[in-house]
């Protein structure tokens, strides 16, 4: 398994926000995790990345413990994740986002302090404007980031957190806000993602974009896993149904 | 060269070296009230060099800068753990502090002022003053300039990003603190006398304000903005407190209609 | 001997507790450093000494000085938090730096750098409490600063207008929404703020004599560190600060001379950012963003 959560708990105060937390993520998977507003998704993610630290339990990436690992290291290791809320960096343009993440394939105070701004001819800028372009992004590379639509956003951070080169990338409703032609585009770019072998851990509420994208589920409640099934089975499971209070949820 | 010239022409090359030492700091989001500070510790302990050592003012006017910057450093370790209003505030008290232990060094003067007599003539100033610029630009054009200002914008995902954040930080810092002793070692080397009256909070908030005046937005504002200080009076005349009193209009004047000062950025690298 | 140094302290503490409640009531409810405040102060004290050596007689001195004290605040209010809301959020702050420097380079044009002798109005009457003397008009500021601020606190409390800055201290785009009319009671803020910190100048000059161009930056800033002791934000920790800050000020002085003040003073204000931030009395502080 190339990530693996193991009992993990979280209490903010006296509310236990995430309980025991444990699943795996097998290499090359697409998995989603769902569950009602408040189950303590975004949590989870801010557990895996570092946000907050762990009360109790692991999280193995690649085999190896980074539960006390400080966040920088996590995504020097391959671990990269979007936003539920879009957090591009206002006052640097598209392009300077992108290479922002570049930092973490290769650290230290040498590569700080490489040039990537002289000429055409720049390894790192070319290669940011090539990961923009493949997305269809390259008009707006030179814009400032906080000026640009919403839509535009979702896909700069996309492209921001794989300039990483990630093994793991977690996606915090990547779909919410969408409308229909931005959300297959989403699910197109995902796929060819998912493909070139990125591990995919998917938070949604979008049900039918969950169904198409990933093989497996993990239903949260009140912070505890409930449910754990394929893709294909949500819709049959009780628990998951009686969780989102009423089955118009997951139609 | 006139010595009236000559004499402006210093003042502005010092004066562009303190722009950019409150510039790197404000990059990373810090407003580095203690600038003065660090101007006066490079000032004191490079003249007392040249003074009780008999070291060249070159040479002393770097152990001036070394010993900016490493207090700078060490002062950053606290320093950085308060955020925003805190960080200025706390800079605040550095400065009245630093400024208040000077005055008491009665071995560099205290309140009389200290008398550097070696001195550092318009050329190698020039050329301290040439070399910070470059290294500045050149420092904007590599990966700092841009890890350093995503830091001030997110620091909680600047982090996620992989990016040291503290370090980031400190770097910011300690080469502000570093950049504002070279100006004050030159400064004392060059016109002779310091005095610690003159390095009070209120010697900083200048500094910060052409600083804002040029914009922060770009390499170049703070440039503009230590031309405009210096130049203004010389083109009008007058007494220095006039100069200020403009000044202080041309501020607020700019503030509530361009607030980003007078350069605004594309990119800090441009295509 | 000591008793005579607490004394002392708290004199000095009431000038900068004034001081310190118009810092906070900027801090506290718009979340803005007004740095025009020790220029305010300079301001009311140098018109004192004018007012004072060209014969005018004290009260209205003391009115005349107040009230510019209020009226260069709203003018300070025009051009930095109104200009907030559209603007960078460092802009108050920012322009609140430029009306420093711009009242205190044309009180230097006006009337030059030199320390002025304010000369006393009236007979200085001073009575003995035990071992320590205690003067009258000192006695009167410190009275002044403790009325003020009570005086403040009903205000806060039981008016409506109160409530507005309350609101507007928990936050202020529910402030407007809830209808509070942010600019009719902003402008209060700065002009409580302004005629606080004038009363304050005035008393200064009156009670230690002296006055120049100058004394915003060596008396009203250490009105920020009384501020920040006692809590941000809230006005009961702005006078147990400058009376603290005063009694260290004063204890400073005595052991270890007048050259050791702000090392001290300065020092307390570091050491409290670094191990309390939120003061002796906790403040009602939002997030610190400048």
């Amino acid at each position: 398994m190339v990530l693996e959560i193991r009992n993990l708990s979280k209490h903010f105060g006296g509310l236990k926000v995430v309980d025991d937390l444990s699943f795996g993520v097998a290499r090359g998977e697409r998995l989603a995790l769902i569950g009602p507003n408040g189950a303590g998704k975004t949590t989870v993610f801010n557990l895996i990345t570092g946000v907050y630290p762990a009360d109790s339990g692991s999280i193995l990436l690649e085999q190896s413990d980074i539960t006390g690992l400080p966040s920088r290291y996590r995504i020097r290791r391959g671990l990269a994740r979007t936003f539920q809320n879009i957090r591009l960096m206002a006052h640097l343009t598209v392009i300077e986002n992108v290479m922002i993440a570049q930092y973490a394939r290769a650290p230290g105070a040498t590569a700080m302090l490489q040039p990537v701004g002289f000429g055409r001819a720049n390894r790192w800028r070319a290669e940011a404007r090539a990961a923009l372009a493949e997305a269809g992004l390259d008009a707006y590379a030179d814009a400032a980031a906080g000026t640009l639509a919403y839509g535009i956003q979702k896909r700069v951070e996309l492209v921001r957190a794989l300039a990483a080169s990630p093994s793991v990338l977690l996606l915090d409703e990547p779909a919410a806000g969408l409308n229909p032609a931005e959300t297959e585009a989403l699910h197109q770019a995902l796929e060819a993602i998912a493909r070139r072998g990125v591990t995919l851990v998917v938070v949604e509420h979008d049900m039918q974009f969950v169904g198409r994208l990933c093989s497996r589920v993990v239903v949260l409640n009140f912070g505890c896993k409930i449910a754990e099934c394929a893709a294909g089975e949500i819709h049959a499971d009780a628990r998951v149904r009686e969780a989102y209070l009423g089955s118009e949820e997951l139609a | 060269m006139s010595g009236y010239l000559e004499s402006v022409l210093v003042l502005l090359a010092i004066n562009a070296i303190l722009a950019y030492a409150a510039f790197l700091p404000m990059v990373a989001g810090q407003l580095n009230l203690g600038v003065a500070a660090f101007v006066a510790i490079g000032a004191y302990s490079a003249g007392y060099c040249s003074n009780s050592f008999s070291v060249h003012p070159v040479p002393a006017a770097l152990a001036g800068t070394a010993v900016a910057g490493a207090i700078g450093w060490l002062v950053a370790f606290p320093i950085l753990r308060t955020r925003g209003i805190y960080l200025a505030l706390a800079t605040f008290a550095l400065n009245q502090m630093v400024q208040g232990t000077i005055l008491n060094l009665d071995v560099v003067g205290g309140a009389s002022g200290y008398p550097v007599p070696a001195h550092i003539g318009f050329a190698v100033v020039a050329a301290f003053s040439l070399a910070v610029i470059l290294l500045v630009f050149l420092a904007f054009r590599t990966r700092f300039g841009i890890s350093v200002t995503a830091v001030s914008d997110d620091e909680r995902v600047a982090d996620l990003m992989g990016l040291s954040v503290r370090g980031l930080q400190s770097a910011a810092f300690t080469a502000g603190a570093a950049l504002a002793g070279l100006a004050g070692a030159l400064y004392a080397h060059h016109f002779n006398y310091i005095e610690a009256q003159n390095y009070g909070v209120l010697f900083s908030i200048y500094i910060v304000l052409y600083v804002l005046l040029g914009g922060t937005q770009t390499v170049y504002g703070p440039l503009l903005g230590a031309a405009v200080f210096t130049l203004l009076p010389e083109l009008l005349r007058g007494s220095a407190a006039w100069r200020y009193v403009i000044f202080a209009c041309l501020i607020i004047a700019i503030m509530s209609l361009r607030p980003q000062g007078v350069i605004l950025k594309r990119a800090w690298f441009s295509k | 001997m000591l008793e005579q140094q607490v004394v002392n302290g708290l004199m000095l503490g009431s000038v900068y507790a004034l001081v310190a409640v118009a810092f906070t009531l900027a801090i506290g409810v718009l979340n803005f450093l007004n740095f025009s405040i020790p220029g305010l102060f300079m301001v009311a004290g140098m018109l004192t000494w004018f007012f004072l050596k060209t014969g005018i007689p004290w009260p209205l001195a003391a009115v005349l000085a107040v009230a510019s004290g209020g009226l260069l605040s709203l003018l300070v209010e025009r051009f930095t938090y109104r200009l907030m809301s559209r603007s960078e959020h460092f802009v108050p702050l920012v322009t609140s730096m430029a009306f420093l420097i711009l009242f205190e380079n044309l009180v230097l044009i006006v009337w030059g750098s030199d320390l002025q002798r304010v000369p006393l109005p009236f007979e200085s009457v001073s009575f003995k409490l035990g071992p320590t003397v205690v003067a009258v008009p000192q006695l009167v500021g410190l009275a002044c600063a403790v009325l003020a601020v009570a005086f403040l606190d009903l205000l806060l409390k039981k008016t409506r207008i109160g409530r507005g800055l309350r609101t507007i201290a928990e936050d202020a785009e529910t402030a407007t929404m809830l209808g509070v009319g942010v600019g009719r009671v902003v402008p209060v803020v700065f002009l409580v703020g302004g005629l606080f910190t004038a009363l304050s100048g005035f008393l200064f000059a009156l009670n230690y004599q002296q006055a120049s161009p100058f004394m915003g930056e060596e008396v009203a800033l250490k009105g920020i560190a009384a501020m920040v002791v006692g809590g941000m934000g809230n006005i009961w920790g702005a006078i147990l600060g400058g009376l603290l800050i005063g009694v260290a000020e004063t204890f400073s002085i005595h052991w270890f001379g007048a050259r050791a003040v702000d090392i001290g003073v300065y020092g307390l204000l570091l050491a409290i950012l670094f191990v309390r931030p939120t003061g002796l009395l906790g403040g009602a502080m939002r997030q610190a963003r400048m």
